[in-house]
């Protein structure tokens, strides 16, 4: 078991040299310099002088695989460099905005949760039943609708019309409510379908049945055994889609005006500011894995047959 | 079995509601703030900008946002209505003869927010820290040709260039980097260029409350020497995206949009036909401009140049992309700015006719079936790139792509991300790229130091210009002038001569505009592009 955990932690190493190699590489393929981007962004104009002091100062005048190298050697001592725009630490400005992100994403995970599971076990117990048809058109919806344009739906009716919440900023749950939503909408289309395929699918396996002829309330039934094991799939799903969480929280920042890491990576997208981008990558990466790992620990606790099977191997 | 299982669900329940808790936690604790400083302000003003307002140093560039720096800094020259220069912390100057030495009489009744005096000892610590870090603000003209700074006494300041260069006085009205810092504001080595210690400024405003990404709140300075501004505080609410900030500003919880690009023009149009806001727009800013490449070949004689400018209806185009926001430009620079009034140049106005005439003479010919036009096998097919995301470039593009597919040149258009664009422009791979000056108060002389100075695109783009070094001569001319009425008969001829050879087009005056709620009054816009509005600016209750 520890040796399974220290193999899968391990293999972040190889995904974020790639990743990194891979990001940084095209940034240096496109063919605006970082040091230009940043007199751009300060409104100066770009004399030969103050560009070849920038580059200096970024290291940018040095070959790219030593760049490269460099920068990789001190992320080992975790050291994320200097911001190109801010002049500060990377990993202080980094630190500043996770916990708004993670605020956001775990209040979007419990309300895909709190939806998605009584939605999809009702709609797989129910087949073809009323709300079988509610969550058919809302999971159509959450999974085709994109989120920049259902935030400002969201903000025009239920901000600017009706006056429930704030329009944007972050402080109090009010806040919290539009931009979370926004963002468990998608989830909430996947999990809910998920669930309701995974209960189908468990209702047509021998120990209903037997459990059906022992007697057995059907209420029980359904709650206490399909339900168990039916959730196993959507558990995956929801641990998949960590890093995709992560991701997702760019374009629901900005919409919300949500001072979180996602929006500071866009932007430091548009500055070239290397640093940031590859610190980005490399937590990106590592909530990937982690959070597969994660689910496989929580699958094995909830499913022990898993772990069974993985002893045999 | 049933034991075993109780316990992992009461654990999973447990790790529930522990991040359940965590999160309504982590949301009442702030919301108790927040509600605090909404209740004992009401002559606040709030307004949104479209990034952080940055560290408040006043001698750095990125991430500070020029407008808060503005509020909490001060010049010792401002730069006002039509590019008059009238003192600010320097009550009074004086010029050499030679144009070399600069003596400014401090204000006297001028304190910094923590109470310290601002004397001439202040000044030179600036300056000689701005100078310590000379190579990055080598683009301000007069930093690199200073000598010698001297505090003379308590109040009198000594700047002593080692050429005469005439505008420095112009130049002191920037926002960055020649502003002052009090002395607890620098760090204990005297290099501000790392950071400073805490914003100590002479303006009107302090600031008070500052979260990164999420809002800075600047207060009245109670002992500012100057006129007192007349709200108390001002709110700067961070929003990046463009279409929220107008959600926000409809459901009122921001009073006033303005700025360039914080607001889109159609949000802008829309908003004003409601007739429920009150809205301004300023004097030229800057000169939308077209530029052409003259190294091209097809571009590199003058009648097919003048051709492109006949050949395409200027005002039709200007009113209906801006919507009369801004306003069509027949001068290369706002004739606001000093010495750009009255520069005799060629009225160049819509005519086919006479762009057809042209390029007939030029020897490009419309054959027989053909809608380009030829010249020695040759097709007058050229490209123009443009910011893809400005929105009035780009539709600029297709318009005169329309245009001047009826005199017979196939224009194609390609949009490019802006620090694209920039470095395309410096390496003179371009054929027609839209440009705009920088505005004031760098303007005039800032613009005609980059057609000068190579690498900058336009040095390369008028290389078909049979009088380019005498052009280049008086363009090094003119700062070193020290009389006035030939500063003016220079610029005049540089101006004249840099417009009517036609690789600089004047497209549209470009204007800011300001939206406000309509309690918001005296709102006016200052004459320095970069300098924040809010002096005078005061709301009803």
């Amino acid at each position: 078991m520890g040796t399974y955990v220290l193999k899968r932690i391990m293999s972040i190493i190889p995904v974020f040299l790639l990743a990194t190699l891979l990001t940084t590489g095209m940034i240096h393929l496109s063919s605006v310099d970082p040091a230009e981007a940043y007199l751009t962004a300060a409104h100066i104009q770009p004399t030969d002088e103050i560009l070849a002091q920038k580059r200096h100062e970024f290291g940018l005048d040095q070959p790219f695989l030593l760049q490269y190298v460099n920068s990789i050697m001190k992320i080992c001592q975790l050291d994320f460099g200097i911001s190109y725009v801010s002049n500060k630490p990377v990993w202080d400005e980094v630190t500043y905005r996770i916990p708004a992100t993670i605020q956001l994403a775990l209040g979007s995970i419990v309300i895909a949760v709190l939806v998605s599971v009584p939605l999809g076990f009702l709609a797989g117990v129910k087949k073809n039943g009323l709300i079988d048809h509610f969550s058919r058109v809302l999971s159509f919806f959450g999974a085709s609708v994109p989120s920049f344009w259902l935030g400002y739906i969201f903000i025009f009716f239920f901000s600017v019309k009706l006056d429930l919440f704030p329009v944007e900023g972050i402080g109090t749950w009010q806040h919290l409510v539009l931009p979370s939503v926004t963002l468990a909408l998608p989830l909430i289309a996947m999990y809910t379908r998920l669930l309701r395929a995974s209960v189908l699918e468990n209702m047509q396996e021998p120990y209903v049945l037997f459990a059906r002829t022992r007697g057995i309330k059907e209420k029980t039934i359904m709650g206490k055994h399909v339900l168990r094991i039916a959730i196993s799939p959507m558990i995956t799903g929801l641990g998949m889609n960590l890093g995709k969480l992560l991701t997702g929280t760019i374009i629901v920042e900005a919409v919300f005006s949500w001072p979180g890491f996602g929006r500071y990576f866009i932007e430091a997208i548009f500055n070239r500011d290397i640093p940031v981008i590859q610190c980005y990558v490399l937590i990106a990466a590592s909530l990937f894995i982690v959070s597969n790992l994660i689910v496989d620990l929580i699958q094995m606790f909830i499913d022990p047959r898993i772990s069974r099977k993985e002893g045999q191997q | 079995m049933f034991n075993r299982l109780n316990s992992r669900n009461t654990l999973i329940t447990a790790i529930f509601i522990l991040i359940l808790s965590t999160l309504l936690l982590g949301c009442t604790n702030s919301s108790n703030v927040d509600s605090a400083s909404k209740n004992d302000n009401d002559n606040m003003l709030t307004i949104a900008w479209p990034r952080d307002v940055g560290e408040m140093n006043p001698h750095v560039y990125n991430p500070s946002q020029l407008f808060a720096q503005s509020m909490v800094y001060e010049p010792l020259v401002s730069y006002q209505d039509g590019g008059e220069l009238k003192p600010h912390l320097a009550e009074s100057w004086e010029i050499s003869e030679d144009g070399k030495v600069y003596t400014f009489h401090l204000r006297q009744d001028v304190k910094f927010s923590d109470g310290t005096k601002f004397n001439a000892d202040i000044v030179k610590k600036n300056f000689d820290t701005i100078l310590n870090n000379a190579g990055l603000h080598s683009w301000l003209g007069f930093i690199k040709k200073i000598d010698r700074t001297e505090a003379i006494d308590e109040n009198t300041f000594r700047l002593t260039l080692t050429e005469p260069y005439y505008p420095t006085i112009q130049e002191l009205a920037v926002v960055r980097p020649v502003r002052f810092l009090g002395e607890a504001g620098f760090p204990e080595d005297g290099d501000t260029s790392k950071g400073v210690v805490e914003p100590v400024g002479t303006g009107p405003w302090i600031l008070e409350e500052h979260k990164a990404d999420e809002y800075a709140i600047f207060k009245r300075n109670e002992n500012y020497w100057g006129e007192l501004p007349k709200v108390e505080k001002i709110k700067v609410k961070i929003i990046p995206d463009v279409e929220t900030r107008v959600l926000a500003f409809e459901k009122g919880e921001l009073d006033l949009l303005y700025g360039e690009g914080v607001i889109s023009l159609d949000d802008f149009k829309q908003l004003e036909s409601t007739g429920d806001y009150e809205t301004s727009i300023s004097e030229p800013v800057a000169t939308r401009q077209l530029v052409l490449n003259t190294k091209k070949k097809q571009l590199s004689g003058e009648r097919v140049r003048q051709a492109l400018h006949y050949g395409f209806n200027k005002e039709a185009m200007v009113e209906g992309i801006t919507s009369g926001y801004e306003e069509k430009a027949d001068h290369i620079l706002p004739t606001n700015f000093p010495y750009t009034k009255d520069i005799d140049v060629k009225p160049i106005g819509y005519d086919v006719k006479k762009a057809k005439s042209l390029l007939d003479e030029a020897g490009w010919r419309l054959h027989k079936g053909k809608k380009v036009r030829e010249k020695d096998g040759q097709s007058l097919e050229i490209e123009l790139m443009y910011n893809s995301a400005e929105p009035i470039q780009k539709v600029m593009a297709e318009t005169l792509q329309s245009e001047w597919a009826a005199i017979g040149v196939k224009l194609n258009i390609v949009g490019v991300d802006l620090t694209d664009q920039i470095q395309r422009f410096k390496e003179n791979k371009f054929d027609i790229n839209f440009f705009s000056n920088y505005g004031a108060p760098y303007d005039p002389h800032t613009f005609l130091n980059i057609i000068a100075s190579t690498g900058f695109g336009f040095n390369e783009a008028i290389s078909a210009y049979p009088n380019k070094d005498e052009l280049l001569k008086q363009i090094a001319e003119v700062p070193q002038t020290t009389d006035e009425k030939k500063r003016q008969l220079l610029y005049s001829s540089i101006l004249k001569s840099v417009q009517d050879q036609g690789a600089i087009v004047p497209v549209s005056h470009i204007k800011k505009t300001a939206i406000y709620q309509k309690d918001v009054t005296n709102f006016t816009f200052p004459a320095n592009r970069d300098e924040h509005p809010f002096t005078g600016i005061s709301i009803e209750k």
